[in-house]
């Protein structure tokens, strides 16, 4: 999996959210600091990102999520996917 | 009265409301008195095109205009909730935190369903796009305390805040718990009122295959006809009314005008059927009697009713037998049905009602019944219609009744404030 393919997924996702991504970077943080996301809208992010790459967010991860970058969000992402392959893989 | 009743007076110093006709109280106001009907056909664009005849659609609106940016999903019931209160609040002159401590407002905004549209949207997401298309941010956008959270959150108001859900009785309940609020000290404004957006085609549906909706009219702004023999329905309709009310003597203070002043309410259970009225009109009875004496007032005194009268066949005989068992057949008050021009808001048409009581009381008009041409037998009353009549009265009954049994009677009176427009 790409992290430029679940960068653009995010920032779609944002966008169909009524976000302004124009000037979003890596380094924007999801909260206060940055795109400022409710905790509605990273919920709805959650569950769209879940939907397409196979994760999966615990609730009490919902705070946590709020806190980082768009590039960490990606990181986590790719992360998880992969070892839920290596998981299938090895099962 | 009671010996406890009575603490403080309550007046209403600001007025809002967005319907069919218009963005405005005193311009539907005037609308009414002019005999003026705002119901129309739904246009080819309207999501009610092809599913009813008729309908009172209130202007557009800009969510950016009421809301702050970046909220979504929020449903037309509320950005209508926020469109009146803002016009009732710059009208009343009052400033939240300034002039009143925010701790002592309080907001009570009803609504008989919420935002059934953008529920209605959601199903259909989630129906064509699978689960994940369902968004959290319905939950705020549809559930009908909202109205009155946005409300508290556009003007940092602290006190208490609620949300009647009385079906065609809410906007006329939550007036009632404004008066309670003043009259027993625990607030010395209240932020009142009630809004529905039910013009979308499941809501619409339902009350037409309930048969209560009028049908087969060709002219729209002939449909809706109070007390009249020819009346078969009435006309579902969206919009919202608020009114700040304002403790008397707090308002006196700040040297605020007032339309009127809340002296009393009456609310009464027909225990009877779910959507049916009892026959006999006993509940209407109670609410009405029970207003009165909460005012302290004869019936004597009432100079005007303005009726539920929606332009059901069972509904309107109930409720003009009700008005002559309250007031007797001879020399009672004047009655009119607006909704002849407004339609029904249900939850919002209560609120909507009691500010046309509160512009009959500072204008001294009273507005007619649209389309009343042939007064049906058992609906006998002394109607004005044709032309607004001018009064001179010192008090006015509002009634609202609703689906399930809900029955409420608001008791206004000339302001004991200086007048607002004295047309």
């Amino acid at each position: 999996m790409q992290k430029d393919e679940v960068t653009k997924f995010i920032l779609d996702a944002l966008s169909t959210m009524n976000y302004d991504v124009s000037e979003v970077s890596p380094d924007s943080p999801l909260g206060p600091s940055g795109l400022d996301l409710e905790s509605l809208s990273v919920a709805e992010i959650a569950i769209q990102i879940e939907d397409t790459y196979g994760v999966r967010f615990e609730e009490d991860e919902m705070e946590s999520l709020a806190l980082l970058t768009i590039s960490g969000l990606v990181d986590e992402v790719v992360k998880r996917a992969s070892a839920a392959a290596t998981a299938a893989h090895s099962g | 009265m009671s010996p406890t009743a009575a603490r403080h007076g309550a007046t209403v110093t600001g007025l809002g409301t967005f319907t069919s006709l218009g963005r405005g109280a005193a311009e539907m106001f005037d609308a009414l008195c002019s005999g003026k009907s705002g119901l129309t056909t739904p246009p080819a664009a309207h999501l009610l095109s092809g599913t009813l005849d008729v309908a009172g659609i209130a202007p557009d609106l800009d969510p950016a205009e009421v809301l702050p940016p970046g909220e979504r999903m929020v449903d037309r019931y509320a950005l209508m909730a926020l469109a009146a209160a803002a016009d009732a609040v710059a009208d009343s002159g009052l400033t939240i935190g300034s002039d009143v401590d925010p701790t002592r407002v309080a907001v009570v905004l009803s609504s008989g369903a919420g935002g059934l549209t953008t529920y209605e949207e959601q199903a259909h997401a989630r129906r064509d796009r699978g689960p994940t298309a369902v968004s959290p941010y319905l939950l705020p956008g549809m559930l009908p305390n909202m109205a009155a959270a946005r409300v508290a959150i556009k003007y940092g108001i602290r006190g208490w805040s609620s949300a009647m859900a009385t079906a065609c009785s809410a906007g006329a309940h939550a007036v009632v718990e404004a008066a309670r609020l003043i009259r027993h000290g625990e607030a010395d404004v209240v932020i009142c009122g009630g809004a529905e957006a039910p013009l979308n085609p499941t809501s619409a549906l339902a009350f037409k295959h309930a048969r209560a909706l009028a049908h087969g009219w060709e002219d729209p702004t002939a449909a809706s006809r109070p007390f009249d023999t020819g009346r078969n329905g009435f006309v579902l309709a969206e919009g919202a009314g608020v009114l700040v009310v304002e403790r008397t003597d707090v308002a006196d203070a700040r040297g605020a005008a007032g339309y009127a002043d809340l002296l009393g309410w009456g609310v009464s259970t027909d225990a009877y059927k779910p959507t049916a009225p009892r026959p006999d009109g006993e509940g209407a009875v109670q609410s009405m009697r029970s207003a009165l004496a909460c005012g302290g007032l004869a019936p004597d005194d009432i100079g005007y009713v303005n009726a539920h009268g929606t332009a059901t066949k069972l509904g309107d005989i109930a409720e003009a037998r009700a008005v002559r068992t309250v007031f007797g057949t001879d020399g009672g008050p004047a009655v009119s049905g607006t909704k002849s021009m407004t339609g029904h808001l249900l939850g919002g048409a209560g609120a909507v009602e009691a500010a046309v009581c509160a512009l009959a009381l500072s204008t001294g008009r009273l507005p007619p019944t649209h389309n009343l041409q042939d007064v049906a037998p058992d609906c006998e009353l002394d109607h004005v219609r044709g032309a607004a009549r001018p009064s001179g009265t010192e008090a006015v009954l509002s009634n609202s009744f609703a689906f399930g049994g809900h029955n409420v009677s608001l008791l206004l009176g000339r302001a004991h404030t200086r007048s607002k427009r004295g047309r």
